[in-house]
């Protein structure tokens, strides 16, 4: 690791990417702050962008978006009683009411100071568990590889909507769409239906900006465009964090960097996951936990080192095994995938010095971003109040322009809205949409490593069962669906228990 | 001009006010569990002829997709059973209510993103399709503030510089 470090420092500290990383760091927060935005959107909207930039500054350019998402939700959640992202609902819980008390910058600050702690330590485990983890993947077979990608699709499809058969569907859509165009083994055309054009397959890019930033216009049919009015008087306390305070804040910070780490390693799950049960931990463990819900420092602590711990955690599966921990770095991989670099160990060999750049470049993003969130937090905080009625057309307009410049036609622009439509049919059957992107992102590798292994067997399936790590990943699957299910079920039998009480 | 505007907003109030207590409910499992049965079906049906495969092979290109698509069909079986089994047992079902105002209301917005679409690939100027959209969803959302129009406007037409100067995409 460390005949990395000294090239991948000199390929980072370069000034364009401290640029990017700011630009990066500043469009996640802005996007986060505003309630309806979300992370995911925001990476989607601004991927064509890295398609122009080498490996290096793209990659610091979304991961300043990613990382600042997990803090910008905070902002509107503390101010205006609305999280910004879904991931921010748990520091609403405690920030709101620490700003009613009038301590709006104190509960601003706590959320900053959590966030980078855990940004920084997640950052931390990647550098040094990725690579070993890295190595032990080297050691994957085809079956191995296709039980690995198994086992992420197991748990995305479980864990992504209400019920785990739908997910399974969702991601049986997404792998189909994954199998459009050229047969990767013999190099004949599959399900064009005589377009022309679906010969190169359906790119990632598109498709998302249909899936994930059109539909939500669409869903705009669904309210009404209310305007937040901010008071930004609010912002006019002191901001003091008193001793007491800090000494309270080191525990469920520590704790909840660690869950967040933990549960970003699980492909699947993610920032919210992370801190509802960092939340909770950190109620239980506490002297204090009469003071959750009305504006506990503890509580906004826990809940913003969790989810800013699982930005560096989710790198981890996607770097080493090409399985994405959530489906925000998902899209990041086509960021990579693009300048050449493909998941695995020679990532840490062979592109080695680019590898540890971006690594260490995550540290570096969080740094930014607290210094960011403490001179222009007043500013992030202006941008909720955007009107809907400005956002809609830009957002729109950035979707169809990103959409045009990954191939620069418009046949990808058609496709695009093509998606959103599905999209928008999807919604009304409440089928989840992440399996499908995480189905067209494994797509590839699950098909190829299924029909290598078959060949190598001559056709023998026994051959996903033969060795030492196949049995291991077959026992996960299993225990992850057995669990999914037992939560399932005890999440409807509480539903019909607090049916049956009102 | 005023009065034609109020006019206009006092008919579309009246039209959103009929459609808005319209709604139609349907069981979203069962719906989702026959439509993506029916999809899986379509594509078995169609992967001969969509799929060319030489003949000797031990795996050829259908073996995943067919893989899929039967365990797509396993998955709706399973969706459609449970809910077939509630109906018996008399247990609720999931429904999904559907406002009629609301799809018309995505119908527009539709209509708004496809007259973009066709605007900026028909005149080749991308831009043109950018401002339609601005003012298509300022006039959806009823803006009547000229403030608004004008700093739409300025970034719809700004945007579209900085792809088209900043980045070198020629539309």
């Amino acid at each position: 690791m460390l005949e990395f470090i000294g090239p991948a420092s000199g390929l980072l500290f370069t000034i364009e990417n401290i640029l990017w990383i700011n630009i990066g760091v500043f469009i996640g927060s802005v996007f986060a702050a505003i309630p309806g935005l979300t992370v995911i959107l925001c990476v989607i909207l601004f991927l064509p962008f890295t398609y122009q930039m080498t490996a290096i500054p793209g990659m610091m350019f979304l991961l300043g978006i990613y990382c600042a998402g997990g803090y910008g939700g905070s902002v509107s959640a503390i101010l205006i009683n609305t999280p910004g992202t879904p991931h921010a609902a748990a520091t609403m819980l405690d920030g709101h009411p620490l700003s009613k008390q009038g301590r709006t910058k104190a509960a601003l600050k706590i959320a900053l100071y959590a966030s980078t702690f855990g940004g920084v330590f997640s950052a931390l485990m990647l550098l040094f568990l990725g690579p070993q983890v890295a190595r032990v993947a080297a050691q994957l077979g085809t079956a191995e590889y296709f039980m690995v990608c198994l086992f992420g699709l197991t748990i995305i499809a479980g864990v992504s909507g209400k019920s785990m058969i739908k997910g399974i569907i969702s991601a049986c859509i997404g792998l189909l769409l994954s199998c459009v165009g050229t047969d990767p083994m013999t190099g004949y055309d599959r399900l064009t239906f005589g377009i022309g054009r679906l010969y190169m397959g359906l790119d990632l890019a598109v498709c998302l900006i249909g899936l994930f930033a059109l539909v939500e216009i669409l869903a705009k049919a669904e309210l009404k465009p209310d305007a937040l009015h901010l008071d930004t008087k609010k912002m006019e306390d002191n901001g003091v964090i008193t001793k007491e305070e800090y000494k309270r804040i080191v525990r469920p910070v520590l704790l909840s960097s660690l869950i967040g780490s933990l549960v970003g390693i699980i492909p699947g799950t993610g920032a919210s996951e992370a801190s509802w049960f960092s939340y909770n931990t950190a109620k239980n463990m506490s002297k204090h936990p009469e003071e959750f819900g009305h504006g506990s420092v503890e509580g906004i602590a826990a809940a913003e080192s969790a989810n800013n711990a699982v930005t560096g955690a989710t790198l981890i599966p996607l770097l080493t095994l090409g399985i994405p921990g959530d489906g925000t770095v998902a899209i990041m991989l086509s960021a990579l995938m693009i300048n050449g670099l493909n998941p695995g160990l020679s990532l840490f060999t062979t592109d080695g010095d680019i590898m540890y750049a971006i690594m260490l470049g995550l540290i570096l993003v969080n740094l930014f971003m607290l210094l960011q969130g403490r001179f222009l937090t007043r500013l992030f905080a202006k941008v909720v109040s955007i009107p809907q009625e400005i956002l809609t057309p830009i957002i729109v307009i950035f979707c169809f322009a990103g959409a045009y410049s990954v191939n620069k036609n418009y046949f990808d622009v058609a496709v695009a809205l093509v998606f959103a439509i599905i999209a928008w049919v999807l919604r009304k059957l409440d089928m989840p949409a992440v399996p499908i992107l995480l189905g067209m992102v494994l797509g590839n590798m699950t098909e190829t490593n299924f029909r290598r292994a078959l060949l190598i067997s001559n056709g023998n399936p026994s051959i996903f069962f033969s060795s030492i790590y196949c049995i291991i990943f077959l026992v996960l699957i299993v225990v992850a669906v057995g669990t999914i299910v037992r939560g399932k079920l005890n999440e409807r039998k509480a539903a019909q228990t607090a049916g049956k009480e009102h | 001009m005023k009065q034609l505007i109020d006019r206009v907003d006092a008919r579309l109030d009246a039209w959103g006010e009929a459609l808005k207590g319209k709604e139609f409910r349907f069981p979203s499992d069962l719906a989702a569990g026959i439509v993506f049965a029916l999809v899986g079906i379509a594509m078995l049906l169609a992967m001969p002829s969509q799929i060319t495969v030489s003949g000797g092979d031990v795996v050829d290109g259908r073996a995943f997709p067919t893989l899929l698509m039967t365990v797509m069909l396993i998955a709706c079986a399973a969706l459609i059973g449970k809910e077939l089994v509630k109906l018996a047992r008399k247990q609720p079902i999931t429904w999904k209510t559907v406002n009629l105002l609301v799809e018309v209301k995505a119908l527009v917005i539709l209509g708004i993103l496809l007259g973009t679409y066709f605007l900026s690939k028909y005149t080749g100027m991308f831009v043109i399709g950018a401002v339609f959209c601005a003012l298509g969803f300022l006039v959806f959302f009823r803006c009547r503030k000229w403030s608004y129009y004008a700093i739409t406007l300025g970034l719809a037409v700004g945007i579209w510089c900085a792809f088209r100067f900043g980045l070198g995409v020629s539309f």
